[in-house]
């Protein structure tokens, strides 16, 4: 139960803030950023899962209208695959404008994913472009810094600090009425744009989710553990700082350092420790595999291939083969292929994550990239779930090669160029059916992002603990 | 708890054992030994740095002491910080409040933070008006105070807490004659009331006029002590010249 002095002490602040201009201002200004840029997201997540669920019905159609061929041929028609925007991808759109969400599926290739919006987005639009994750992630702390710098620090400047320990109340409870007392400020804030972003992922998810409420709940409760922790390092800061300036000029930096400097530092110190290839380095390396082949991995030869094909049916010429050796051979190409492709885009996929590991650490001297990482991955727009969905084609891609080939190979004969397939196969062969992962899987690759949010919590406490005990009344 | 019994059986309300402090290489108090029983307003004199504001800030336990012992009602202020500050009430020189809130809403507060949640709104805005604020100041927000109406709402901090003893920092300090009078009439009810104050000021008139006993200190100790029935007005003044001459 809360201490009676608490309550007391909640409530002042409470009113305090609320009287305050400045936090009217800033918290109007938040808010109104906040609920724009959740309806934003919302209206845009839609409309990209409703044009995506649009093309994909569309690419399907094509396929099974694209009237009679050779499979070989259907292979190189392909089909395009899109990636389904999740329910809370409106909050935190992640990686999805630099990974692209579409991929074309064909015969001989893993392509790149295309539809990339920071392609084709203008300067003003890369400025402007404000998602409800960054308001949250940046604007949000820094509103609590300028409700919480001077807590302590200004009580003590103005002299009421002594008048209120003269109380007899606990420095402690003077700590944690303060900290709730800002918090139901904040709740002010933060409860009706919760609210709008619950209404609109019940009212119209803009797309499906494994567990979209249980998300949506653990997002909500890294975020708060996210403010917590800047409250607890305000109180901290402000406890120790002689005065409210230089408590402010403290936490401001704190505030660059997390937003601006750690973000950048992390992109650069995980690409120097782990270094990946130009696209067109990658693309270099990728065609010149495929067409030589590496040490262990062998170019399909053709005539070997048909020796062994004549040698298991038992027939001298090729011609006399019940199937189409060119079928086999098309797949055994596919095979060659694939394993070049699992070995350069493993090799990208794993440097990636070597990559979101070090982000994941540098997080130990700034919250935000441990909240990003959650905050993509419980939205499904990071680099994992992206991966995740690009396995699920490729395999998807794999399947429709393996039909096509195989059809090409059991119902037509060597040397036969003639023969053409028709909608019952291009039917036969089943849509991409997608499964998004599950929180399990999500929080399960964000367990360090886990443990340091946690961490950064523990210790803001802590410290705010000790600092609030040991600061000077005057 | 650590007690010390006074004549009547009774520890002091307010009692400093050889207390000290020292910051660096100063003294600012060195050994002061004084014991305030309830119904007694001791004035300590001196001018600025004598170590009066350092007495009152242990008696707070807003200072750890170097040496010695703050004492209310018997307890060690070092070691039972919440319970002598329950029997304590402070005035500063300069009372500071919320801006944003009325004087009554800052009293509600402070009375709440020291115990006495349970006066209504009717009985604070009473005690803002016994302690000199005019009725219909009370729920004008405290931005629009001058310093003695502050200081007022501080009086009635004070009075709402009804403390054991009081401490007071120069609490007259750029009080015109009128609201000054007004306070010592106050302190001489808290007096009558049992009351035990301790007041560091510069006032050597208000001291005659609210003290029972007054204290001269000079570089951090007691140099001389004196029961105000004893003296005039003038023979204060010269004994406090004479002290600050030497």
């Amino acid at each position: 139960m809360i201490r009676h002095s608490i309550r007391h002490i909640v409530r002042k602040e409470f009113t305090d803030v609320l009287r305050d201009g400045r936090f009217r201002w800033c918290s109007v200004l938040v808010g109104a950023l906040l609920l724009v840029s959740l309806g934003h997201g919302w209206v845009q997540a839609r409309e990209a899962q409703r044009e995506h669920a649009a093309a994909q019905a569309t690419a399907r159609d094509h396929w099974e209208s694209q009237g009679e061929k050779n499979p070989h041929s259907a292979a190189h028609y392909g089909i395009y695959a899109f990636k389904p925007r999740l329910a809370l991808s409106f909050v935190d759109e992640g990686v999805d404008p630099y990974t692209g969400t579409s991929v074309w599926l064909e015969a001989h290739r893993q392509n790149d994913f295309l539809l990339r919006p920071a392609q084709d987005a203008t300067s003003a639009q890369r400025v402007g472009a404000l998602t409800a994750a960054q308001v949250l992630q940046h604007l949000v702390p820094l509103l609590i810094i300028l409700l919480t710098f001077g807590a302590l620090a200004g009580e003590r400047e103005r002299g009421t600090l002594r008048q209120l320990l003269a109380t007899g109340v606990g420095r402690r409870d003077l700590a944690l009425g303060k900290a709730l007392g800002i918090a139901g400020a904040l709740g002010l804030l933060l409860v009706p744009a919760a609210a709008v972003g619950a209404a609109a992922l019940v009212v119209g998810s803009p797309g499906p989710a494994a567990s979209p409420v249980a998300r949506a709940a653990v997002l909500a409760v890294v975020y708060l553990v996210y403010f917590a922790a800047f409250v607890a390092l305000s109180l901290a800061v402000s406890a120790w700082a002689r005065s409210t300036r230089t408590a402010l000029v403290i936490l401001l930096g704190v505030w660059v350092v997390n937003g601006l400097v750690a973000p950048r530092v992390a992109v650069d110190l995980s690409k120097w420790m782990h270094p990946t290839p130009s696209a067109l380095e990658f693309a270099q390396t990728v065609e010149r595999e495929m067409a030589t082949g590496t040490e262990d991995i062998i170019p399909p030869d053709r005539d070997a291939l048909a020796e062994r094909l004549m040698a298991q049916y038992g027939v001298e010429r090729v011609e006399d083969l019940p199937i189409n050796d060119v079928g086999a051979y098309l797949q055994e190409s596919e095979e060659f292929g694939n394993r070049i492709f699992d070995r350069n885009y493993g090799a990208l996929w794993d440097t990636f994550e070597r990559q979101g590991v070090v982000h994941e650490l540098v997080a130990v001297a700034a919250p935000l990239l441990a909240v990003r990482a959650l905050s993509m991955g419980l939205a499904g727009t990071d680099v994992e779930q992206h991966r995740h969905f690009a396995s699920a084609a490729e395999t998807y891609r794999r399947d429709l090669m393996r039909r096509m080939n195989g059809d090409l190979t059991e119902n037509s004969r060597s040397g036969d160029f003639s023969y053409q397939a028709g909608a019952e196969l291009w039917e036969s062969t089943p849509p991409l059916r997608y499964d998004a992962p599950t929180l399990g899987w999500v929080l399960g690759n964000r367990f360090l992002s886990l443990v340091v949010l946690g961490g950064w919590l523990a210790g803001t406490i802590l410290i705010a603990a000790a600092r609030v005990r040991r600061a000077e009344v005057a | 708890m650590q007690t010390a019994e006074s004549g009547a059986g009774q520890p002091p309300l307010l009692e400093a054992r050889g207390l000290s402090k020292r910051y660096g290489a100063t003294q600012a108090l060195d050994s002061l030994d004084l014991a305030i029983e309830p119904g007694e307003v001791y004035c300590l004199l001196g001018p600025n740095g004598a170590g009066k504001t350092t007495t009152i800030n242990l008696f707070l336990g807003f200072v750890p002491p170097s040496g010695g012992q703050a004492l209310v009602s018997g307890m060690d202020v070092s070691t039972h910080d919440r319970e002598t500050k329950r029997r304590l009430a402070y005035i500063p020189e300069q009372v500071m409040l919320y801006r944003n809130l009325s004087g009554l809403e800052n009293l509600e507060y402070f009375a709440a933070l020291g115990g006495k949640g349970s006066l209504g709104r009717e009985r604070l805005a009473d005690i803002l008006v016994e302690a000199g604020l005019e009725r219909d100041a009370v729920d004008r927000r405290v931005s629009e105070y001058s310093k003695g109406m502050r200081q007022k709402v501080g009086i009635a901090i004070a009075m709402a807490k009804e403390a054991d003893a009081l401490l007071l920092d120069e609490p007259t300090s750029g009080l015109d004659p009128k609201a000054s009078n007004e306070f010592s009439a106050l302190i001489e009810r808290l007096r009558n009331d049992g009351v035990a104050v301790l007041m560091a000021t510069h006032d050597l008139f208000r001291a005659k006029e609210t003290g029972t006993r007054v204290g001269i200190m000079r570089y951090g100790s007691l140099v001389t002590e004196l029961g105000t029935d004893e003296i005039g007005h003038a023979d204060l003044e010269r004994v406090y010249l004479e002290h600050m001459h030497d």
